[in-house]
């Protein structure tokens, strides 16, 4: 049935996407460039993707929205009001599954001196942490499958707690739903590090001063969960600055801290008085491109405080550091190949059995092709390899495939 | 280097079709794709001159064929436009991509008549291109999806680019009946017959609805 809603609503996306193309009888039939109105002032994108993979029985790839990256049908549609010289307003909505989500950006953006590179923007605005959130794209993503820091759920949740350390220690490799006794007892997926399936609500601000870019933004939810509305009183605030000492590179350097808790289970386990637990996470990343090589990597930190309650004491954050590199090749104009490597290393805790990985040692290797059919139109296969030291799929090798249209 | 304009290395003529490649609508320039992800608005960027077309005879009289030096031509990277935004060059042409930008392009054509991709370079830096095939090669960047321009190439040099008025002209024709193409933003727009006397300018306006 969902099969058939996902088919439904992508036919009923090129549909669209169709009509809209028929203004320009002669030309190709879908549109190719963005297509603007009101003289410019209103323009509009798509990004249509299908991907297709067998069943991932180790849950390596599912998201926070309970689906697997790796099978997928999506249609994003995003709108560029251009008021003024000074005011822009953006939005994108997303079918994902044939579901239809929440505007999964909207914001208003200010340009308080047209000259100069400054802006503000409020509402639902993009991730400021990290280099690969426009993973989320297909067309900005080399790979099929997203970055591990990205997609991969770990166990945690914001409104379940378990009640001793084995009870964390009974959820790991999962790899999606997770269930803990204290809060809400039902199975519901757990978070990543970095979720880039939802944005988070605040006010981001952006510059740009030569070769050096920064943002800052201050927002409701937390880096692994991006809310539109808050579930504590903690913000979260996050940073980066990018560098670029020539156009051949980039540094990057993210941070962010933020509450990740839903208030009223902390509240109910750590008392009124308790502070916000926070999830605080670094990263650094770098990007070298040259002719037709591209190679980037990433490395992210991040930990989340635990409310100490019951037989629950940790002393020390729940933490994880990922690490990822990945490379491009293009072989012949139109076709490139592509490697990542990458992997997550949680720390430990101690339960009966002793010191243990809170959530299972997690890698990924995948290989990927693309091939432009147009310059809007790809073909992407892949071949990827998981692996874990827990849970009941260790290990699995998926090949796939996907078909992108954007505009 | 050659000049934009074909029949240039025909010189001293006077006999030809001239004339004016009336485009009553403009296309509006590409806009860039709405960025819902930046954190913040791109830079400023010029936008390309859409004002001029290319006028061609369909079909060429046969000394047009005789062997040439095709030489060099070139399409800039420019504040993130190419320039000019319409080449017209012979077959076997080079046609050099600097960059003149502080950041970096990557030059890339899936087209027929041309599939190439320059990969990355940066400012200062130039790759060059033989023409090898006739046809229409599309360009655009890798990096920035609102850059584009059309590179048409031709087997004979009765071509022109258009000024921004319209005005072209195709010197140096022996007398005959031709079939005069304008074309404008990717397509074939209009085409005319027209007699060409032995001594003088067949004159000829061509509108583009």
């Amino acid at each position: 049935m969902q099969g058939l809603r996902c088919i439904g609503v992508t036919v009923l996306g090129c549909a669209v996407l169709v009509l809209a193309a028929g203004r320009d009888a002669g030309a190709q039939i879908l549109p190719e460039q963005p297509i603007s109105v009101a003289g410019g002032h209103v323009v509009f994108g798509a990004e249509v993707s299908a991907t297709f993979a067998p069943d991932d029985p180790g849950f390596f790839n599912y998201t926070s929205y309970e689906f697997s990256a790796l099978r997928n049908f999506r249609l994003s549609a995003s709108t560029e009001i251009r008021a003024t010289d000074h005011v822009q307003v953006l939005g994108e909505v997303r079918f994902d599954q044939g579901r239809v989500l929440e505007a999964y950006g909207l914001y208003v953006r200010v340009r308080p001196w047209p000259a100069r590179r400054f802006d503000i923007q409020a509402g639902r605005v993009p991730p400021t942490f990290g280099a690969m959130t426009r993973t989320a794209y297909g067309s900005s993503n080399l790979m099929i499958g997203q970055p591990l820091a990205y997609q991969y759920l770990t166990s945690i949740r914001p409104d379940a707690l378990p009640g001793t350390p084995d009870d964390l220690l009974r959820m790991r490799a999962r790899g999606w739903l997770s269930r803990f006794s204290v809060g809400n007892s039902a199975d519901a997926p757990g978070l990543p590090i970095v979720s880039t399936t939802k944005w988070d609500t605040g006010v981001q601000l952006h510059g740009v001063t030569g070769m050096l870019e920064w943002t800052g933004s201050v927002t409701a939810g937390s880096l692994s969960d991006p809310r539109f509305r808050d579930n504590n009183t903690g913000r979260q605030f996050a940073g980066r600055a990018v560098l670029r000492p020539n156009a051949a590179m980039l540094f990057g350097v993210s941070a962010s801290r933020g509450a990740w808790l839903n208030d009223t289970l902390e509240r109910d386990v750590a008392g009124d008085d308790a502070d916000p637990v926070e999830q605080i996470a670094f990263g650094g990343d770098a990007e070298y491109s040259r002719g037709p090589f591209l190679v980037r990597g990433e490395a992210i930190r991040s930990t989340w405080r635990m409310p100490q309650f019951g037989a629950l004491q940790l002393q020390e954050p729940l933490a994880v550091i990922s690490s990822l590199i990945e490379g491009r090749y293009k072989i012949v104009p139109g076709l490139y190949l592509a490697m990542r490597g990458e992997r997550l290393d949680f720390s430990k805790v101690r339960g009966t059995a002793g010191l243990v990985e809170w959530e299972a040692q997690t890698y990924r290797f995948e290989t990927a092709a693309g091939w432009s059919v147009t310059r809007n139109i790809m073909v992407k296969g892949a071949w990827q390899r998981n692996g874990r030291d827990g849970g009941r799929v260790r290990k699995d090798a998926l090949v796939a495939a996907q078909v992108l249209y954007w505009f | 280097m050659i000049a934009m304009h074909g029949p240039a290395a025909i010189a001293q003529s006077t006999s030809g079709i001239r004339g004016r490649l009336d485009i009553r609508k403009l296309d509006k320039p590409v806009e860039r794709r709405p960025d819902v992800a930046a954190p913040g608005a791109a830079g400023p960027r010029d936008v390309p001159d859409l004002r001029r077309g290319v006028v061609y005879l369909e079909s060429a009289p046969r000394a047009a064929f005789d062997e040439r030096d095709p030489g060099h031509a070139v399409m800039d990277q420019r504040n993130e436009r190419f320039v000019p935004h319409v080449l017209a060059v012979m077959v076997g042409t080079i046609v050099d991509f600097p960059n003149s930008d502080l950041i970096y392009h990557n030059v890339f054509s899936l087209s027929r008549a041309k599939r190439f991709d320059l990969g990355r370079y940066a400012a200062g830096k130039s790759k060059g291109v033989r023409m090898d095939r006739p046809g229409v090669v599309r360009v655009f960047c890798d990096i920035h999806s609102h850059m584009n321009a059309f590179i048409l190439v031709f087997n004979h040099p009765f071509f022109d680019v258009t000024d921004v008025e319209g005005r072209f002209e195709l010197p140096s024709l022996p007398s005959g009946t031709y079939t005069v193409v304008g074309w404008y933003e990717g397509e074939a727009r209009v085409s005319r017959s027209i007699f060409v006397p032995p001594n003088g300018w067949a004159e000829v306006d061509l509108v583009v609805p």
